[in-house]
């Protein structure tokens, strides 16, 4: 019901919203209003409009000079001022008008807008109301910002009645014909708040503002409102369209500026800054863009620079319940108790009923992997207001985190109830809908969940994985997190992306929220690209992590970390040092350790984050390597006293993050310095090094010509291909067994040993062989093609466990190869591992063969033989169930019924 | 799936007296169009060629009964010529001449479909159209006919075939998949392969590789990560709409009691027990029990869990143990 309902409202929603904000309907409002200069105002008017603010204050204040009994010049003069943060001019300025025109109203609304501005409440409130009581032209805009104030300071009752109140003065106007463009925005802003309560208002309230933007092509406000109420209606591609036509005819509008840094924002963009901080060198006092920075700071985890905007947003206007939300969330992510109590407890004086304040922290806490945090911050949003959409959205999704899934069901529920047009929270019901069906696997310790046509394969490869990696990372880190752990095992991309942020084009493989795990299917990768077991490990290991330091790490810290679990787990698990990687580190263009979180959260171009992780597991396999595992212990332990800032490397390792640093660099120089010599100049200057693609080399002139320097990895790695692919397999080995000298580390995709292990095939020498992809293998365990190679060339020298071993580590990179499975239950047969012959002839099973009924009778086999007898007697009648004149079926059935009964 | 073999199952014993009888000869004819690309008429050769082996050398098919149209030129000498339309015509005017009035009439189509003006595999000169078949297919009075179409744009071909004794399958659900199919492949493998027939009763119908075929087509779409873009179809109860999903009361019943073999393949039959009263006994005995089981799986959902499992497993001891006694009795 819910997924037909509210298709067919959000269709229709997208529709009129495309319709109304569309270029083609905003024709009536395109045409640029052309104004001559005919007086001082309209001169100033000109300028205003084009952005040039000085030149329109100094317009208006002339005008204003002129006839200082008209409140027109003033009006614009004081817009003007405030649209550069010039609040205090403005203020004295509408001041200095009401004492020379005391009978006029006209200026006390303005007054009162920038007197909210400086969060001068009760000052404001008395404006609003002299405009009211006054009629001033513009009194119906008092009494929206009125309206607006009595929400702010939690009056929603009061509040509420009022935006009710222009529904009529709407209707009236219609009829009448007598609403200005102003009172249009006001009437549209009152709807678009009431929509709180009746979300297709929302519609209503968009439609409003475009009719007053028609009404009054220059009401750039009504615009900026447009576009910040499509912005809320999740409508972003709407919104941007809006702000860019507002900066297509004044580039330097604050608002726009900024609303199109929050479009930005909306939209993920990484360019999210630039525009916010484009609007304070324009309006330096521009409290909402130093509340969005701040909080922009606060996700990349940048607590001074978060708390610094947000300090300066309050000294602009101590009333900003934004940036107060943003403060309290440093203070309470930096731990400071007393001072997170004091800003809430000014945040709640201000409004009682404040639910942005949670919706924020609750937001914050999540970011910061804070879910139970986030769970509690959100109860507190709709426990001050059942109609706080945002807050039960955030409440529902960070209970699915914690694994609470019925409970968080029914609070995206009523979220969707109060805003159907959510699309994380329409994305993430849609997914539990699927997600029910997904049949459990039960683990002692974990409960698995695969979508159904992959359940029976992947169930008990992903549970014993998990259980293995529970005890390794248990022992390890002498901490034992709550159970049963949840995982879910997503095939489609989309769907894995949907759970862990609520919208598609996540890049990641998987996420750890602590109790719930989700990733992705093997099958949601390209088959050679994704490694599902190392990135299980991976996952879990952050459970450990966030356990341990009660989820206050870094995320640099767990990340580092996780990637170096990997590596420890299993021989070529965890991404290798590959070329760019080493050619970044040595250009410079990896993040210093001490801002490495930056690198993940805001890296500074796209492969930053993937050098990140390689740079950040380097730190701890050196702090394993010199400080042993027990620091890695103590530093968690120092993040769960201290907090995410807390300065391990001092409090730990007993040295400042610089001096680690310097050990860091000639850990690097130890380790990598061959290779990164060895990738030539380009490595060195930092530019794109590695190996050229031996099928399109320059030419073969200048690959042999930059061969002859025996230091070069690409050249010889480049010659050795380009001999092989000539057949010239004996001249080909030396240049690949240099390259392997020169880089032993290198497992990319062009690598020297699996062309040395087809060498030996060749040559007859399937030891040597077999060593070569054994060492590839353990470089990089996702090749593979390289697994089952050696594999065969294992099952040639008579080598059944070995062969067993390497088609057992294949699984792990693609598990849905029946012939794998066979293959390797047949070598498991002759090792007589009667186990591993069951969890193959299941996984075969798990495939959905044509052959039901074979595969279930050779799992009734493998049971037999293993003993089970009572298990092989209920495989084996499966089978003939389906296919009761299965001869050999019947044989195995007369053996067992031979043993005795049941 | 567990369900269709079921539904095979059980079909098995209701139309028994529809299906063609033990003596009945299979007459194949294999038509292969043009392939328009080396890897293509490669490709199709071999389908061809492993569904030519397959029938003579597994299924006993006898070599008069099988005619192999070529598409390419280069393997006209290894089949018995090319695939005319007029080579087509011929080849079913001399078979319609020579089948048994009970005989199984097997055509396949391997090449590249179309629909211009009405659906069509392309052949050198005019291509072989559904209403030239339509028509040819007439002069098959009395005898049970299979037509499988493995050509891309292949899934018109159905409603223009489909009748009364006719099992049509198609590689695709209509003529707007266009794209090349793999159907083919799997279709000739699936009388290659010992796991295509699901039932294990040694015998492959064409249900059997019908399902084989799609089922794999689906994995090889999936394991190379592409969209579906073929969706085969059967069709065996003439009411001209094909079925993806075979089913116990609508296509496949039919389909399940055709083979390629020309009667019962399985060792003791009634038939072949007639001499031997015992092991007509037996015969019989395994028979019933076959059908009883059969029975009782369509009364699962009806029964106790506990109650079903243990009949089931009376029953099928006693069949194991009935079939061991033939087995013990019987000339192999």
């Amino acid at each position: 019901m819910r997924g037909a309902a509210v298709g067919s409202t959000l269709a229709l929603l997208a529709l009129g919203w495309a319709g109304l904000a569309s270029p083609a309907a905003l024709e009536a409002r395109e045409p640029a209003p052309v104004i001559q200069a005919r007086s001082g105002a309209d001169a100033a008017q000109v300028a205003f409009l084009a952005g040039q603010y000085d030149e329109a204050i100094s317009q208006y204040a002339a005008a204003a000079a002129r006839n200082p009994s008209s409140a027109a010049p003033l009006r614009g003069l004081i817009a003007a001022l405030r649209e550069v943060g010039r609040y205090d001019d403005a203020i004295a300025a509408a001041e200095r008008f009401n004492r020379a025109n005391p009978d006029s109203p006209e200026l006390w609304n303005s007054l009162g807008e920038v007197l909210r501005l400086r969060g001068r409440r009760t000052e404001a409130e008395a404006a609003f109301n002299r405009a009211i009581t006054g009629r001033a032209s513009d009194n119906l805009t008092a009494r929206l910002n009125l309206a607006l104030l009595r929400r702010d300071r939690g009056d929603l009752a009061e509040a509420r009645r009022t935006f009710d109140s222009f529904i009529d003065v709407y209707n009236n106007g219609v009829t009448t014909g007598r609403l200005s463009s102003s009172d249009l925005a006001a009437v549209a802003s009152a709807v678009r708040y009431l929509s709180v309560y009746n979300p297709q208002l929302a519609k209503d309230a968009v439609r409003a503002y475009q009719e007053a933007i028609a009404a009054d092509p220059t009401n750039i406000d009504a615009q900026v409102e447009l576009g910040q109420a499509l912005l809320e209606g999740y409508a972003g591609s709407e919104a941007r369209s809006t702000f860019e036509e507002i900066l297509a005819k004044n580039e330097r509008h604050p608002r726009a500026l900024l609303g199109m840094a929050q479009t930005l924002h909306f939209e993920s963009s990484p360019e999210v800054e630039e525009p916010a901080r484009r609007s304070l060198e324009i309006n330096p006092n521009l409290t909402p863009a130093r509340a969005f920075l701040a909080r922009l700071a606060l996700e990349r985890e940048d607590y001074e620079e978060a708390r610094r905007e947000a300090e300066r947003a309050l000294e602009i206007d101590s009333t900003s319940l934004d940036a107060l939300a943003v403060l309290a969330g440093v203070h309470y992510l930096q731990g400071n108790t007393a001072a997170f109590e004091e800003v809430s407890r000014r945040t709640r004086a201000l409004n009682p009923v404040a639910t942005g304040l949670y919706v924020t922290l609750a937001d914050l806490s999540a970011r910061s992997r804070q879910y139970d945090d986030a769970v509690r911050f959100a109860q507190q949003g709709v426990a001050l207001d059942s109609a706080a959409w945002r807050a039960w959205a955030h409440l529902g999704v960070n209970q699915l985190r914690l694994g609470e899934m019925a409970a968080g069901r029914r609070s995206l529920e009523t979220a969707f109830r109060g805003d159907p047009f959510d699309v994380w929270t329409k994305n993430t019901l849609d997914l539990l809908d699927d997600l029910d069906l997904y049949p459990e696997t039960a683990t002692a310790r974990f409960r698995i969940y695969a979508h159904e046509k992959e359940s029976a394969l992947l169930g008990p490869y992903v549970g014993e994985l998990a259980e293995q990696a529970y005890d390794a990372l248990a022992r390890r880190y002498g901490y034992r997190p709550a159970t049963p752990i949840r995982i879910e095992v997503f095939p489609n991309h989309a769907d894995f992306s949907v759970r862990t942020v609520g919208l598609v084009g996540l890049g990641a493989l998987g996420v750890s929220f602590g109790p719930v795990i989700a990733m992705d299917s093997p099958s949601a990768r390209e088959m050679g690209q994704f490694h599902w077991g190392s990135t299980l490990w991976h996952e879990l290991s952050h459970t450990f992590h966030l356990g341990m330091s009660d989820h206050r790490v870094p995320r640099w810290f767990t990340e580092g970390l996780a990637v170096h679990e990997e590596r420890r787990s299993h021989p070529g698990w965890g991404d290798d040092i590959a070329p760019d990687f080493l050619a970044a580190y040595s250009g410079g263009r990896l993040r210093n350790l001490r801002d490495l979180n930056e690198g993940f959260v805001r890296p500074a171009y796209p492969e930053q984050i993937g050098y990140s992780y390689q740079q950040a597991s380097l730190v701890f396999a050196l702090i394993e390597r010199d400080f042993g595992a027990q620091a890695i212990l103590d530093m968690l332990a120092l993040y769960r006293r201290e907090g995410p800032n807390a300065d391990v490397f001092r409090g730990v390792l007993d040295m400042d993050i610089d001096a680690f640093e310097r050990r860091f660099e000639q850990y690097m120089r130890e380790r990598f310095g061959r290779a990164m010599a060895a990738l030539g100049e380009g490595g060195a200057r930092g530019e794109r090094a590695g190996p050229p693609a031996p099928p399109q080399p320059p030419s073969r002139e200048e690959v042999a010509r930059r061969a002859r320097n025996a230091d070069d990895f690409a050249a010889q790695l480049a010659m050795g291909h380009l001999l092989f692919a000539e057949e010239r397999f004996d001249e080909a080995m030396p240049y690949l067994e240099r390259a392997k000298e020169l880089y032993p580390e290198y497992a990319g995709p062009q690598n020297p040993y699996r062309l040395l292990a087809r060498i030996h095939q060749r040559k007859g020498a399937p030891r040597a062989a077999a060593a070569e992809l054994r060492t590839l293998t353990r470089l990089a365990a996702r090749h593979y093609d390289a697994h089952i190679e050696l594999a065969d060339v294992l099952e040639t020298l008579g080598d059944t466990a070995g062969a067993a071993e390497a088609l057992d580590a294949a699984l792990y990179v693609n598990p849905f190869d029946a012939n794998v499975h066979n293959r390797l239950a047949a070598l498991y047969e002759s090792l007589e591992r009667w186990d591993g012959v069951i969890r193959e002839r299941m996984a075969v099973l798990g495939l959905d063969p044509v052959d039901r009924a074979g595969a279930l009778y050779r799992v009734a086999l493998a049971h037999f033989r293993a003993g089970h007898v009572q298990d092989a007697r209920s495989w084996v009648i499966r089978a003939l169930e389906i296919a009761p004149a299965f001869e050999e079926a019947q044989g195995l059935l007369l053996e067992i019924a031979g043993r005795g009964p049941r | 799936m567990r369900f269709v073999v079921r539904a095979a199952l059980v079909v098995a014993a209701a139309i028994a007296l529809t299906a063609p009888a033990a003596t009945a000869q299979t007459h194949m004819l294999v038509v292969v169009g043009l392939g328009g690309e080396a890897r293509h008429d490669d490709a199709f050769h071999e389908w061809a060629t492993s569904l030519v082996a397959s029938a003579k050398e597994r299924f006993n098919v006898p070599a008069a009964n099988i005619r192999y149209l070529a598409g390419s030129p280069k393997y006209a000498a290894e089949a018995q010529g090319r695939s005319t339309r007029e080579a087509v015509e011929r080849a079913l005017t001399e078979m319609a001449a020579r089948a048994e009035p009970d005989a199984v009439i097997f055509i396949v189509l391997i090449g590249h479909g179309g629909d211009v003006g009405e659906p069509r595999l392309n052949l050198t000169g005019p291509d072989l159209t559904a209403g030239d078949l339509a028509i040819w297919l007439t002069r098959f009075g009395t005898q049970t006919i299979a037509v499988v179409n493995t050509a891309s744009a292949s899934g018109e071909w159905l409603q223009a075939l489909s009748g009364e004794r006719r099992i049509i399958i198609t590689a695709t659900r209509s003529s707007s998949e266009r794209y090349e199919t793999v159907f083919g492949r799997y279709f000739a493998q699936a009388f290659t392969a010992d796991d295509a027939d699901t039932d294990k009763n040694s015998r492959l119908s064409l249900l059997e590789a019908f399902e084989y075929a799609r089922r794999e087509v689906v994995r090889t779409y999936e394991s190379d990560d592409k969209m579906l873009s073929e969706h085969a179809l059967i069709d065996d109860d003439g009411d001209k709409k094909g079925s993806v999903e075979p089913s116990s009361e609508g296509d496949g019943v039919v389909a399940a009691r055709i083979f390629l073999d020309h009667g019962p393949t399985r060792a003791f039959t009634l038939e072949g027990a007639a001499n031997d009263p015992a092991l007509a006994a037996l015969v019989t005995k395994r028979d019933s029990l076959e059908r009883e089981i059969a029975q009782l799986r369509t009364r699962r959902s009806s029964m106790e869990t506990a109650a079903y499992e243990q009949q089931l497993e009376r029953m099928l001891l006693e069949l194991a143990v009935t079939t061991r006694q033939i087995r013990e009795r019987g000339p192999r």
